[in-house]
C-alpha cells in the first residue's frame, strides 16, 4: 500500500532537474526512496526487536520443542527430532479429547457468554446511573477486576471449601446437599462451575467498562426515534444498541475468548486440579506434561494446538467483523 | 523487499539472542581450593525449613570465610518452584548452577542423571564420614554406587495424636492396624466434632506407610530395572485398609479427599483432628501456631499390620555440590555445614534430624517424648521411595495421589486404581531407561 502511494509521488520533484541536472535529481530521488523504505522500519525497529525477543523467539522455540523429544542435560538439553510423533500421540489419546479438550471448550464458551452477558447488563446499568452512583458502582466493579487471580481463587476456594465453606453450609441449610458427604472439588461439573464463577467475576468488569465506553457514544436521538416508533426496551437494545456498537462486542468477544481458552491460574490453584484427570484443561495439561512429567515435547505440542485454535477463532471473528463493516457501507 | 527485511531482522534477532546464552566464559577456573580469597560461593537453600535461617547462615558463612577466605552468597528458594528453577539452571550449565545447593532427596536421581551433580563418594570416604551416615538417607542419594552430596537433615512421619483426648476416653496409641481402626472408630464416637483420623487424599506420604506396613512396595528393582509393585496383593490390601477407614468406617470426612498435608495441619491447629500421620517437625510447628496445644500432643511410630513398625518415608535434604567452577571450595562448605556443630545447630533450629547416626542418637538420648518416637521410626523404620530418575516424575504427576483420590471418590475399585497407577509408573520407568 505505502509503496504504491510513494511511487507516484516520487516523480513530482523531477520538475526541477531542468536546472540542477539529471544526475542530481536522480540522486535525490534515490535518497528519497531509500528514506521512504528505511524510515518506517527504523521507527518500527525498537518495537519489532522487543516483539521478536519476547514473542517470536519463544514461539519458534515452542514450535521446535513440539517436534522433538527433549531431555534436560547439564549445560544445555538435547532435543531429538521426532517429526509429528508428539502430535500424533496427543491427538490419539482418549483423555486428551474426553477431558482436556472438552473441559477447555465448554468452560471457555460458558465463560465468554456469561462474561459478555453480565458485563453488558452491568454496562447498561452504569449507563443509566447518575454520576455519584456510577462512581460508586464503577469502583466496586474495579475492585473485582483489580484483584489478582491468585487471591481471587483463594477466596472462591475458601467459599466453596467442602463442609466448612459458606456455600456448602448454605446449600446444606436449604436442604440441597448434605455438606458432610459433598466435596465439590471432586466432581467435574461443580468444579468447573466454581471456576466459571471465578473467571466471570474476574472478567466481567473489563467487558462492562468497554461496553459502557461504547454506549455513551450512541446518540440519544436514535433511542428517541425508536421510542416514537413504539419500540420497547428489548427492541431498542437489539435494533439500536447492538448494531451501533457491534465492533465493541467483537473486540470484547475476541479478547474474552483468548483469555478464557488459556485459563491456568484459576484452575491450577483449585484443590485436586493437578491430581484428577477429569479436571484438566489445556493450560494445566500442557504445564503438567512439560514440567511435572518432563515431557516437554507433548507439553509444547498441546500449547501449539491451543495457539492454533485461538488463531482460527480470531480469524473467524475478524473476518465477520470486516464483512459486516463492508455490508454497512 | 519487505519480506527480506523482515526475514533479516528475525534472523538477526534470533542469532543475537542465541548468542546471549553462551557468553561469559568461566572465570575462577581451577585454583587452590582452600585459598578462596576473592571468590564467592553461590548457595541455594530452601525457604521454610528453618523459621529464620539468616542468623544460622551468617554464622556458618563467617566460619567458612575465616577458614578459606571465600565469601558466600545464600539465595533462598521456594519448594514449590525450586525444581523448575534447578532445571533451568542445569540447562544453563556451569555458569548458572549454584556451587552448593540444598537438594531434596527425591530430586537427587533426577539431577544426577543430567550430569549436574558432583560424585563425592571418594571425598566422603577420605573425610571418614561414610560410616556414620544414616543408612536410609545415604542410600537415597546414592546411585550406582556413587554418592551425590552429603545428607544434611532428615525427617520422618509417625503418628501424632491428642494426648488429652486419648486420656479422656482411656485410649492408647495403636500398635497394630486393628487397634488403629478401633481407636479411630472409638474417637469418632466419642468426639463427633473432630476428625478421628484423616485419610488426606492429597498427601502421598500418608499412603505409603500402609503399603509398606503390609510388606508391599511402591516399585521394585530387578536386574537394574524398576517395575511398579503398587498393584501387588500386599500393597492393594494395605491401600484397601487405608481407604476403607474413610469409605467404610467414615473416620475421615469426605472433605479430606482433596486435603493436602497443610490442610490437615490447619485443621489440627483448630483442634479438629484427634489423630493423624505427622512429621517429626509438626508437633512444634502446630504448637507454634496454636499455643493452647502445648502439653496436649503425643507421638507414636506407625504400626505395621500385625505389630512392629510400618516403614515410613525418610525424607530429607542433601547438600550437594554442582559441577560449577568452585567444586573443591564447595565441598569444603558442604563438609562444614553437614557435620559437627553446624549440623546439630541446624537440626535443633529446624526440628529435623541430622543426617548422621551419632547425631540422631544424640537427639533420641534427650528422651523428649515428642522426639523419641520419631527417632525410633527413623532408625528402625525409615524407607525411601524408588531411586529411579523416573520417580521424581511419578511424584510430580501425582500418580499415588491420583490413585487414592479416585478410590475415595468411588470412581474405581482399589485394584483398578492400583492397576492404573502401576501402568503409569511403568510407563515412566520405561521412558527414563
Amino acid at each position: 500500500m505505502e509503496e504504491t502511494l510513494t511511487a507516484p509521488a516520487a516523480p513530482a520533484p523531477s520538475k526541477e532537474p531542468a536546472r540542477s541536472g539529471r544526475t542530481e535529481s536522480e540522486k535525490a530521488l534515490r535518497k528519497k526512496r531509500r528514506v521512504a523504505i528505511t524510515r518506517p522500519w527504523t521507527l518500527l525497529a525498537p518495537s519489532l526487536v522487543v516483539l521478536a525477543g519476547l514473542l517470536l523467539w519463544p514461539l519458534i522455540q515452542v514450535g521446535k520443542l513440539s517436534l522433538q523429544s527433549y531431555e534436560v542435560k547439564f549445560g544445555g538439553g538435547v532435543g531429538t527430532w521426532t517429526g509429528f510423533d508428539n502430535y500424533r500421540a496427543l491427538l490419539s489419546q482418549d483423555e486428551f479429547w474426553k477431558y482436556v479438550v472438552a473441559n477447555t471448550v465448554f468452560f471457555a464458551v460458558a465463560c465468554v457468554v456469561l462474561t459478555i452477558v453480565l458485563g453488558t447488563l452491568v454496562a447498561l446499568l452504569l449507563n443509566r446511573l447518575g454520576t455519584v452512583w456510577r462512581l460508586i458502582c464503577g469502583s466496586a466493579i474495579m475492585a473485582a477486576w483489580a484483584m489478582p487471580a491468585v487471591t481471587g481463587t483463594q477466596v472462591w476456594v475458601w467459599i466453596f471449601a467442602p463442609e466448612d465453606g459458606i456455600a456448602p453450609k448454605l446449600a446444606g441449610s436449604l436442604g440441597l446437599i448434605d455438606p458432610a458427604t459433598t466435596n465439590w472439588f471432586t466432581e467435574r461439573l461443580p468444579f468447573y462451575a466454581i471456576a466459571t464463577l471465578n473467571v466471570v467475576h474476574h472478567g466481567f468488569p473489563f467487558v462492562a467498562i468497554t461496553v459502557l465506553a461504547g454506549l455513551v457514544t450512541i446518540p440519544k436521538e436514535l433511542y428517541e426515534a425508536g421510542m416514537i416508533d413504539g419500540a420497547n426496551a428489548w427492541q431498542r437494545f437489539w435494533k439500536i444498541t447492538v448494531p451501533a456498537i457491534r465492533p465493541v462486542f467483537m473486540v470484547v468477544g475476541i479478547l474474552s475468548t483468548i483469555w478464557d481458552f488459556k485459563v491456568f491460574t484459576q484452575i491450577f490453584m483449585m484443590p485436586g486440579a493437578d491430581s484428577q484427570e477429569e479436571m484438566l484443561n489445556i493450560g494445566t495439561y500442557s504445564y503438567l506434561k512439560a514440567f511435572a512429567a518432563d515431557d516437554y515435547g507433548t507439553g509444547a505440542a498441546s500449547a501449539v494446538i491451543l495457539t492454533l485454535i485461538l488463531l482460527i477463532i480470531t480469524l473467524v471473528y475478524i473476518r465477520t467483523l470486516f464483512k459486516q463493516g463492508e455490508e454497512d457501507l | 523487499m519487505r519480506k527480506i527485511v523482515i526475514g533479516a531482522v528475525a534472523v538477526a534477532m534470533t542469532m543475537g539472542l542465541a548468542a546471549c546464552g553462551s557468553d561469559d566464559d568461566g572465570k575462577d577456573k581451577g585454583g587452590d581450593a582452600l585459598d578462596g580469597k576473592g571468590k564467592t560461593l553461590k548457595v541455594w537453600i530452601m525457604e521454610g525449613t528453618n523459621p529464620d535461617a539468616k542468623p544460622f547462615f551468617k554464622e556458618l558463612n563467617a566460619a567458612f570465610e575465616k577458614k578459606t577466605g571465600a565469601k558466600v552468597k545464600v539465595e533462598y528458594q521456594q519448594w514449590a518452584t525450586a525444581q523448575k528453577k534447578f532445571t533451568t539452571a542445569i540447562e544453563g550449565g556451569a555458569d548458572q548452577v549454584p556451587d552448593v545447593a540444598e537438594v531434596g532427596t527425591t530430586w537427587v536421581p533426577q539431577f544426577a542423571k543430567t550430569g549436574a551433580l558432583v560424585d563425592v563418594t571418594g571425598d566422603v570416604k577420605k573425610a571418614g564420614l561414610d560410616s556414620d551416615l544414616v543408612e536410609g538417607l545415604k542410600d537415597a542419594g546414592t546411585l550406582d554406587g556413587k554418592q551425590y552430596g552429603m545428607p544434611w537433615y532428615a525427617g520422618v512421619r509417625s503418628i501424632v495424636y491428642r494426648k488429652d483426648i486419648f486420656e479422656k476416653h482411656h485410649l492408647k496409641a495403636p500398635t497394630t492396624w486393628k487397634e488403629l481402626r478401633d481407636t479411630a472408630i472409638a474417637l469418632k464416637k466419642a468426639e463427633p466434632g473432630m476428625t478421628a483420623f484423616p485419610v488426606a487424599g492429597g498427601a502421598e506420604m500418608f499412603t505409603a506407610p500402609f503399603v509398606w506396613g503390609n510388606g508391599g512396595q511402591l516399585a521394585v528393582e530387578e536386574g537394574g530395572k524398576w517395575k511398579s509393585a503398587i498393584n501387588s496383593p500386599e500393597a492393594v490390601e494395605g491401600l484397601k485398609f487405608y481407604t476403607d477407614l474413610a469409605l467404610k468406617d467414615k473416620v475421615s470426612p469426605v472433605k479430606a479427599t482433596t486435603w493436602l498435608e497443610t490442610d490437615v495441619a490447619a485443621e489440627f491447629t483448630k483442634g479438629k483432628v484427634a489423630m493423624t500421620i505427622g512429621g517429626n517437625w509438626t508437633p512444634k510447628a502446630l504448637m507454634a501456631e496454636a499455643p493452647e496445644l502445648e502439653g496436649k500432643l503425643a507421638a507414636a511410630p506407625i504400626p505395621g499390620k500385625d505389630g512392629g513398625l510400618a516403614k515410613s518415608f525418610l525424607g530429607g535434604s542433601y547438600l550437594s555440590t554442582f559441577n560449577g567452577h568452585n567444586k573443591e571450595l564447595a565441598w569444603e562448605y558442604v563438609k562444614l555445614a553437614t557435620t559437627g556443630e553446624f549440623a546439630t545447630k541446624w537440626a535443633e533450629q529446624t526440628n529435623y534430624f541430622p543426617g548422621t547416626n551419632s547425631g540422631v542418637q544424640a537427639m533420641a538420648d534427650k528422651k523428649d517424648p515428642l522426639v523419641e518416637p520419631f527417632a525410633k521410626q527413623m532408625i528402625e523404620g525409615g524407607a525411601t521411595v524408588p531411586k529411579s530418575p523416573a520417580y521424581g516424575e511419578i511424584q510430580a504427576t501425582k500418580v499415588i495421589v491420583k490413585m487414592v483420590q479416585s478410590i475415595l471418590k468411588g470412581d474405581m475399585s482399589v485394584q483398578e486404581a492400583a492397576d492404573k497407577a502401576a501402568e503409569e509408573m511403568d510407563a515412566a520407568f520405561a521412558k527414563s531407561e
